[in-house]
């Protein structure tokens, strides 16, 4: 099951009839939470508007960084963007999310520019780790060594480490920097899609404040990795990702938790 | 002939551009002694979760005895109090992700020293899995 790509039988039974209509619903989410501190309010916003957070993704993906990363970094905008709502604005979430997302996006990269250097060839040899990692792990049973990777992939240890190392390197730096208010935006971009394709993870767990501003597919993750303390292949498996996905998501995950903990 | 008893010292500065260069020197060291690719990944994130909470000033050393099958590390000293505490605190409650409870979760053991200026030093041991 893929926690991430949701279920979308229950997702066309909450999508709103019309754009005016979500918007009302957002407005009386907006309230809930902000009023009233009602996180399944937050939770929900969160959700309705990460199709939003994929549409914008989208335009950033090929830059060397996977989508699905770019999409995570998307979703900390979208999430701040929630937080920082003033009820009293005449715009919709969406629009006002909007530039916080491609913010967020454009900040992670700007940031990140060294990553997206490096040479094609170690770009290209990351690219192809996953599914060498997923066959030998099927092969073996068990995870590979990365003497096994590198002789599967005929390349060389070393060029291994250091693939495994592009598009997995991460910044906790860059997630602690300002608001998005500076970022220049391309006209297009300060228009909110606001496409209703909903998402939700089935099984949450009570967790401390901080985790509660990862996504659900995150969050469980993390729940899978640390508490139920399964193996990263197993995880993989489980959520349908590779297992070299899982761990960039463990990692970011981890960092993002520590810099909600320092604000 | 795999490697027994070697040890690689390495003083790295504590600024968040370095972690990416920790990692691959990890790495590099943990593949000499044939660790799986998770195996690596789970030490990776040890060093790098106590790297996050010993700030971003000065510098850090980090020492690797390479075993036969297994790999200790000494990160410290380290002068950040709440690590010490993060790591000295009985255990998370249910639901709770803290730095003991992620390095229970990735390493085969860990402890905390204290160095003659006070500050800590934390040892993680990573095992080979399929020795």
């Amino acid at each position: 099951m893929n926690l991430h790509r949701g279920n979308s039988a229950s997702a066309d039974a909450r999508r709103p009839s019309s754009p005016e209509r979500a918007r009302e619903e957002d407005r009386e989410l907006l309230r809930r939470y902000h009023e009233s501190g009602d996180t399944t309010a937050r939770e929900e916003l969160i959700e309705r508007h990460l199709p939003l957070v994929r549409s914008l993704a989208r335009r950033y993906a090929g830059r060397g960084e996977a989508l699905e990363d770019i999409e995570q970094v998307g979703a900390i905008g979208l999430i701040k963007a929630i937080d920082r709502f003033e009820l009293d604005r005449e715009v919709s979430l969406a629009t006002y999310a909007t530039p916080n997302v491609v913010g967020e996006i454009k900040r992670h990269f700007r940031d990140k520019g060294w990553a997206i250097r490096v040479p094609r060839a170690l770009q290209e040899l990351n690219a192809s780790m996953s599914g060498a990692i997923e066959r030998l792990t099927g092969r073996l049973g068990r995870s590979p060594s990365i003497a096994e990777i590198a002789d599967e992939l005929k390349t060389t240890p070393e060029e291994v480490l250091e693939a495994m190392e592009v598009g997995s390197a991460y910044s906790t730096v860059s997630l602690s920097t300002g608001p998005s208010g500076d970022d220049e935006l391309d006209p297009l971009e300060t228009i909110g899609d606001e496409d209703a394709e909903f998402e939700r993870s089935e099984d949450r767990a009570a967790l401390e404040p901080a985790l509660e501003r990862l996504a659900p597919r995150e969050r469980e993750i993390l729940r899978m990795r640390f508490e139920e303390g399964l193996p990263q292949t197993q995880i993989a498996h489980r959520v349908g990702l590779s297992q070299m996905h899982v761990s960039r998501l463990i990692r970011k995950s981890l960092a993002l938790m520590r810099e909600e903990l320092l604000r | 002939m795999k490697p027994g008893g070697e040890r690689i010292d390495l003083e790295a500065p504590l600024s968040g551009d370095f972690h990416a260069v920790v990692r691959l020197i990890i790495g590099g060291i943990a593949e000499r002694v044939d660790f799986a690719f998770e195996e690596i990944d789970d030490l990776q994130l040890a060093v790098e979760r106590l790297l996050a909470e010993a700030g971003t000033v000065g510098s850090v050393h980090l020492s690797f005895e390479v075993g036969e099958n297994s790999i200790r590390t000494r990160v410290g000293p380290l002068s950040e109090d709440k690590v010490a505490r993060a790591l000295r605190d009985g255990e998370a409650a249910p639901g709770e992700l803290t730095l003991r409870r992620i390095l229970q979760t990735v390493v085969d053991s860990f402890g905390v020293d204290e160095s003659e200026d006070g500050r800590i030093v934390v040892r993680l041991e990573k095992l080979k899995g399929f020795a």
